[in-house]
């Protein structure tokens, strides 16, 4: 009967005041709104980092031309190598179905390919991601791999007709034969490998010698030219979507947190003025023999409303707004696969989050405002 | 049923407020406090409600010593006495009968016994059929007749009127000045602080006279003088 009494005296307030107390639900209900929608984002960036991560890390590409015991002899060199955690072949026909599987719907698209032109390749998991340059920069000269760092010809990377050729300051690469080099591409002298990128297209380049160690011998045998077109690594877009993740994260909260200090002031200005408002009734009530408590519940019943009701609201606008980027997303953003937050999820931290929000604010003011 | 010894009261820039009064009220008395605005009636009272500390002397209400008294204990204090004020100290928000009610209510009285009790006191204090209006739609005399009535809702044992009639006009004094005899007359002690001369010459009861804080006189079935 008494919480009865102290609720009608709460929302009496709520509706006397009903301008300013539109102004703190209004607050509750943006702050709230965009910790809502702020946990979506996180919520499907995360998944889609975890989908990443859980992908190849890299993925070596098989000559068309290697034999059937160069294929197996680069097995049992992955499958030696102690960071790997797992691996898996896949044949011709295979990277074929998966096109296929992957283009439903599209399958005329691949009617116009004649023969089956997807290379064979090796998919390597790694114990740890950062891992990948390294073990990746391993298959870069292997016979059996499709490294074609020159164009228009046979494709053997460690024949090039042209060769190396070194001055003082420079070392000049050579495609020679009328073949061109291609646009990505790695120098190997000795045992340093430099990575050229956005090469111009042309049968030559050169690059200062001060790059590479001054030992490095340009007369070595071992000196070669390699491109990355054989070998891909999913390391990059893992770190890329983890670092998306963690600023969508960092960014998201620290706006949240901005919104939530925002509310709290005005909730606490708008019990505030509720008490200026009745301070001579308050001290009425003193008089006539109130406790403390049975003068401040209204006021600490009205905040928890005011964030009770926002929390509401923005609930109700989170989950539309979420559902149907959901569906704008499923039906014409397929390979990206939004997914909602689980309502009861959002529901507890938005109502929470509302009435936390509403009972700072209101304690805010009592300890203020209300000394009694 | 009150006990003032040796009390002094000092406001803050050096003003006197009261200043070694020594009184005695009985249970069951019906006594005023005159004198001029200043004298320090209204003093007197608000160290009676415990609105704040005496600088000087011990005071005890009902066999309590306010300067002994725990904080949590004050709400309990307050409600043992029922308080009229000159100017009603109604809440403008709630009905007639929520007002007396509220005073119910801080006692955490069950609803029912509130329902019941409310319409009775209206009905005592003439106010039956006005339960439902707001304080402002009342006249003077008859907000101040709601304010009586939330006093003794309770049943204190001491009742404190400062200057109740001092808004109102004689005809409707008479009747409020009726409404507090009539509480005394059930056993409750009674204490009024007034300068109304007409109201304590015909009533002929106990006059505790102040002047500059002191007390200058005080004798039984007195006149104002």
């Amino acid at each position: 009967m008494r919480f009865r009494f102290f609720f009608g005296e709460a929302i009496d307030s709520l509706v006397r005041n009903w301008v300013m107390s539109l102004a703190g639900i209004v607050t509750v209900l943006v702050s709230m709104f965009v910790l809502g929608i702020g946990t979506f984002v996180f919520f499907n960036v995360q998944r889609a980092a975890s989908g990443v991560t859980q992908k190849l890390e890299i993925e070596v590409f098989i000559k068309n031309a290697a034999s059937q015991d160069e294929i197996n002899k680069l097995g049992d060199e992955i499958r030696a190598m102690p960071e790997v955690r797992d691996m898996n072949f896949v044949s011709k026909d295979e990277a074929m179905n998966r096109l296929r599987d992957s283009m439903k719907g599209h399958e005329d698209v691949l009617q116009a390919l004649s023969g089956n032109p997807l290379p064979a390749s090796y998919e390597i998991f790694l114990k740890d991601t950062n891992q990948t340059q390294e073990v990746a920069s391993r298959f870069y000269d292997n016979p059996a791999v499709d490294n074609s760092a020159i164009t228009n010809t046979a494709r053997d990377p460690i024949k090039l007709a042209g060769g190396l050729s070194a001055s003082a300051t420079t070392m000049t690469v050579t495609a020679g034969g009328g073949s061109q080099l291609a646009k990505d591409l790695y120098i190997r002298v000795d045992h340093e490998i430099m990575r050229v990128t956005d090469n111009p297209v042309g049968d030559k380049i050169s690059i200062a010698r001060g790059l590479f160690g001054t030992t490095a011998d340009t007369h070595a045998d071992g000196a070669g030219v390699y491109s990355t077109d054989g070998v891909k690594t999913g390391g990059k877009t893992t770190e890329r979507v983890n670092m998306v993740a963690n600023y969508t994260l960092i960014g998201g909260s620290g706006f949240v947190v901005l919104l939530a200090v925002a509310s709290v002031l005005l909730i606490s200005n708008t019990i505030r003025l509720s008490i200026f408002a009745r301070r001579r009734e308050v001290e009425i009530m003193r008089l006539v023999g109130a406790t403390n408590w049975f003068i401040r519940w209204p006021f600490v019943i009205e905040g928890i409303a005011t964030g009770l009701l926002g929390a509401t609201g923005a609930v109700i606008l989170v989950i539309i707004v979420q559902n149907s980027i959901v569906n704008m997303i499923k039906q014409q953003l397929t390979f990206l696969g939004a997914e909602a937050v689980p309502t009861f999820w959002l529901l507890l931290a938005i109502i929470g989050g509302g009435m936390l929000l509403g009972s700072v604010g209101s304690a805010l003011a009592l300890r203020r405002f209300l000394k009694i | 049923m009150i006990r003032f010894e040796n009390v002094s009261k000092v406001y803050d820039p050096n003003i006197v407020g009261l200043d070694g009064v020594n009184v005695h009220i009985d249970r069951g008395e019906f006594c005023f406090l005159v004198g001029h605005s200043g004298s320090g009636k209204s003093t007197f009272i608000r160290l009676l409600l415990k609105e704040f500390e005496p600088t000087k002397g011990s005071i005890t209400v009902a066999g309590r010593n306010l300067q002994r008294m725990r904080r949590a204990a004050l709400p309990h204090h307050r409600r043992s006495i029922g308080c009229v004020f000159q100017d009603f100290k109604l809440l403008p928000n709630k009905s007639v009968a929520d007002n007396v009610a509220y005073a119910l209510r801080v006692t955490g009285q069950p609803a029912r016994s509130i329902r019941r009790k409310v319409p009775e006191i209206l009905q005592l204090v003439g106010l039956g059929d006005k339960m439902n209006n707001l304080p402002d739609e009342l006249s003077a005399g008859e907000q101040q007749r709601v304010s009586v009535a939330r006093a003794f809702v309770n049943h204190p044992s001491l009742l404190v009127a400062d200057e109740p009639t001092g808004n109102l006009d004689p005809d409707t004094s008479v009747g409020i000045m009726q409404l507090l005899y009539r509480i005394n007359r059930t056993g409750t002690t009674v204490l009024m602080a007034t300068h109304d001369r007409e109201m304590v010459d015909k009533m002929r009861k106990r006059v505790i006279a102040l002047e500059d804080g002191k007390v200058i006189r005080d004798e039984d079935k007195g006149l104002y003088r």
